[in-house]
């Protein structure tokens, strides 16, 4: 009946036959096949496979893997972004991010530079088993933590604690080899002098060019050190830099560095929206978080019904993400650190405890959802993957 | 392989609300998603402290409680109401040329006259048609086919007739000389995706009809608030979501749905498959040639993709009143021409005099962002193809030089914005087409001409028996218009269960 009582419509004949013309002469959808997908992947292809081409010792306890592309293809990356290697480690699938220390402005491979964690299921693998032409598969280079000439100051302040230093790694590359109209000012700190990964590399770019500046900050000094002893404290900041505006101060390292900087760097005054983090990995000892009910062990051992599949036990200290990768359920993730939002599932019945920080979106509060990678079991649970 | 009555592919509006109702009437209902998160443009994202809307600007057809709309209907009888709060904005839009007018509209019929009043004096009598008219066209519209009158004629629908098949630009030149108020009342094209001298004026009328009646909504916790609530209801109605789990192919066999193989290779059976992908994807790529019937292909090769669209999403640590933001959509308007410069401007890559609409749920919502913070959605609508001659290791360079160009143009009004940024994420074109899926990264489906208007759209229901589609791409865009698209692909899934007896 529509059919017939729009015919009358003031216009419809020209209508008709604009559209017949369009249909007989429009676009031909069907050429363009599967184009989403191959544009996408230039960018952001969902996964990639990578050859270790090279191993580098850096220090006693650390290597940098140069990763090249087995498809011949590296996406591009923003200096301080990070893969997240996939691998599988006797039954266990699990992953982890590596910020990616080479400079972005060749891809022709991507150097990741591993630390040795201890007890570390998968950083003594990669630094122990993993062997050159080994192949390894990857996500495409994601994460946040980069420099933003949108509004970021040109002067950029780096803290950065142990392994934490291979995003700045990237950056310092980048804004040398590019000659990037930008100042660096990287403090370094480290337990003793032989733990500062690429020490001998910064040192000598840091003499070479007038806008970067070098200083390592060592925690237990050897006898007769000259440099900084001690941590990166507030004072030092204000004593390096002089003036502290307009400036930009990026964060990488572990929690007790981000406990002990943050801080330090707001009693200089520095607004927080001057202040940019790296998410580093789900909280060493949980136990000890502000916050964790003390009722509960490290070692109780709950019950996680996942369900309509299997049912595992967890340890209270062990992320959700972890103890179910143990029994091989796969539950995708990235940033392992609560950010990214890949490994979110749906807490059914039970309690878990979720330190501060994580990007948990406010409905998904509502709803029972949670990051499982930072989620610890408080009671037994069923969860909704 | 367990099999399902209902496979629904993608958790966007359409697909969240055809799921849901189909779980709600006792169907076994299966929904993927290839995200870790449901809502498809319905959606938000986390950066530091801020959590970022990603779409919706002003939600349409919801009314109050005691005057309910059409979509505060429909998701009351999905029984989500409990579950989200609404939250009414008082104003349709400002409009602000830098250097120039700055006017705002009242969502209310007789302020909004008035406001324009005061400022077109001499455009008094064109003022009271053009609302007359969009009231008319819209009422008509309703009693003829929302309502289905059964007589419907000329002279009980004059408007109807008269005005279903012009455009825009050609009532706004029937009414008003003066080009400024052209081009204040017709900002909502950037709503639409097309300039009011190709859009059909139906979809100006019924947008200014919706949004005076029912107001302009947003949601508390914004749109992925809604897309969450609509899940839980699907999983209480016994329905079953898989996120992380893309579809790559709808089996079908002799012109009928068969079920789905999943992007792993799993097989799924089931006896109806609601589509919520692009309805070119689902033809072109998840159905095999053979199988995918000529006249649909025909159909869809009279259309052309909508624009995509550039998103500059901010975070500020200051409140909205401290930066000098007083209203919730604010369009910034910096020409008057409505015809092919703004339609050529979406084809470039560069941003300049474009159209922009600055949104701020701050203002409508103190809660939105933390305290003493908020955010804004700064938008304009941009063909995806000058972004797909860029190599790869130019993207990042110059969705920075866009940026920066859309930001330096909204410092002319807001001049303390960019002091006060705490986080910032920008939305290229290839970014809604990496997560959407759609060809040209399209966020209004195809673009809404007068040739490609409401009669004439394809049905919901595939020519291939059990493929049903629920998206802006069969049918209007919009959330309000998707979010019904789902329901009434669900409608018709019931109907035909039940002309074929029972739902078994």
């Amino acid at each position: 009946m529509t059919t017939k009582v729009i015919q009358e419509f003031d216009g419809y004949n020209d209508i008709i036959r604009d559209i017949e013309a369009c249909r007989k002469y429009g676009v031909a959808y069907t050429f363009d096949k599967d184009s989403v997908d191959q544009y996408i992947n230039r960018l952001h292809p969902p996964q990639l496979r990578l050859r270790v081409s090279d191993i580098i010792e850096e220090t006693p306890s650390s290597k940098t893997l140069r990763l090249v592309s087995q498809d011949h293809y590296l996406p591009p990356f923003q200096a301080g972004q990070y893969i997240a290697l996939v691998l599988e480690i006797g039954a266990i699938r699990t992953s982890r991010p590596y910020s990616i220390s080479s400079a972005p402005n060749q891809t022709g491979y991507y150097d990741i530079t591993v630390r040795r964690v201890e007890g570390g299921l998968v950083s003594s693998y990669l630094l122990d088993e993993v062997k050159r032409g080994d192949i390894l598969e990857s996500s495409g280079p994601a994460g946040n933590f980069y420099h933003s000439p949108l509004f970021h100051s040109r002067t950029m302040v780096c803290l950065a604690g142990g392994s934490g230093i291979t995003p700045f790694m990237s950056m310092i590359r980048e804004v040398v080899e590019c000659g990037l109209d930008r100042t660096v000012y990287l403090l370094y700190g480290n337990k003793g002098l032989e733990d500062a990964i690429f020490h001998d590399v910064l040192h000598d770019i840091s003499e070479r060019f007038e806008n970067i500046h070098y200083l390592p900050v060592i925690e237990n000094p050897p006898d007769g050190y000259e440099g900084h002893a001690g941590l990166i404290t507030g004072n030092l900041i204000a004593g390096t830099l002089g003036d502290l505006r307009d400036k930009t101060f990026y964060l990488c390292g572990p929690q007790e560095m981000y406990d002990f900087c943050i801080p330090e760097v707001e009693k200089l005054d520095v607004p927080a929206r001057r202040i940019r983090k790296e998410v580093y990995g789900a909280p060493v000892s949980i136990c000890d978080y502000p916050g964790w009910p003390q009722e509960i062990r490290a070692d109780d051992v709950f019950t996680v019904e996942v369900h309509g599949t299997a049912t595992v036990e967890a340890r209270a200290s062990e992320p959700l993400l972890v103890a179910l990768e143990k029994k091989g359920i796969v539950v995708p993730s990235l940033c392992r650190s609560g950010e990214c939002s890949m490994c979110r599932v749906k807490i059914l019945s039970g309690k878990v405890f979720q330190p501060a920080g994580a990007l948990v979106r406010k409905s998904d509060r509502q709803f029972g959802y949670v990051h499982s990678c930072v989620s610890y079991p408080l009671e037994d649970l069923e969860v909704l993957i | 392989m367990e099999g399902y009555d209902v496979v629904v592919i993608g958790a966007g509006n359409g697909g969240l609300t055809a799921s849901a109702s189909l779980a709600q009437k006792g169907l076994n209902v299966l929904l993927l998603e290839r995200h870790n998160i449901p809502g498809g443009c319905a959606t938000s994202f986390c950066r530091g402290r801020f959590e970022f809307e990603v779409a919706l600007h002003q939600l349409s057809g919801m009314g109050t409680s005691d005057k309910p709309g059409p979509l505060r209907l429909m998701l009351g009888s999905l029984g989500v109401l409990d579950d989200l709060e609404f939250v009414e904005m008082s104003d349709l839009y400002r409009v602000v040329v830098p250097d120039g007018l700055d006017v705002k509209l009242k969502a209310d019929r007789s302020q909004v006259v008035e406001g324009l009043h005061r400022l077109f004096p001499q455009e008094r009598e064109g003022i009271e048609r053009f609302f007359d008219l969009c009231y008319r066209y819209a009422n008509q519209m309703l009693a003829a086919f929302y309502f289905r009158d059964p007589d419907i004629s000329r002279k009980k629908y004059p408007a109807l007739y008269e005005y279903a098949f012009k455009n825009a630009k050609e009532v706004l030149d029937e009414l008003f000389s003066d080009p400024l108020l052209k081009a204040v009342l017709s900002v909502y094209w950037g709503f639409l995706g097309l300039p009011p001298d190709r859009l059909a004026f139906p979809y100006l009328a019924m947008l200014f009809f919706t949004f005076i009646e029912f107001k302009p909504f947003h949601i508390r916790g914004g749109s992925q608030a809604l897309s969450n609530a609509m899940v839980n209801k699907l999983l209480s109605n016994g329905g079953t979501v898989r996120f992380n789990c893309g579809v790559k192919r709808i089996i079908v066999e002799n012109g009928a749905v068969q079920g789905i193989i999943t992007q792993n290779g799993d097989q799924i059976p089931a006896r109806y498959v609601v589509s919520n992908a692009s309805q070119v994807s689902t033809y072109v790529e998840l159905i095999d040639p053979e199988h995918v019937p000529g006249e649909a292909l025909r159909e869809m090769r009279g259309r052309s993709l909508s624009p995509s669209a550039f998103v500059v999403f901010m975070g500020f640590d200051r409140e909205p009143g401290e930066l000098g933001i007083t209203d919730s959509t604010s369009f910034i308007l910096s020409h008057t021409d409505i015809t092919d410069l703004p339609y050529n401007q979406m084809r470039k890559l560069d941003i300049n005099s474009d159209l922009m609409v600055l949104s701020c749920y701050d203002v409508a919502d103190p809660q939105f962002s933390p305290q003493g913070a908020c955010q804004v959605a700064l938008v304009t609508l941009k063909f995806a193809e000058p972004w797909l001659r860029i190599p790869p290791t130019q993207y990042a360079r110059a969705k920075y030089r866009c940026a920066e160009a859309m930001l330096s143009r909204v410092e002319e009004i807001y001049p303390d914005l960019r002091k006060h940024i705490e986080e910032i994420e920008v939305a290229t074109p290839l970014t809604h087409m990496r997560y959407l899926g759609h060809p040209g990264g399209a966020i209004y489906g195809f673009e809404h001409h007068t040739k490609d208007a409401l009669f004439f759209q394809p049905s919901r229901r595939s020519p291939i028996k059990g493929l049903y589609f629920a998206s802006g791409w069969v049918g209007d865009a919009g959330f309000q218009t998707t979010l019904q698209s789902g329901a009434s692909a669900a409608k018709g899934i019931i109907r035909e269960l039940e002309h074929n007896g029972g739902t078994q």
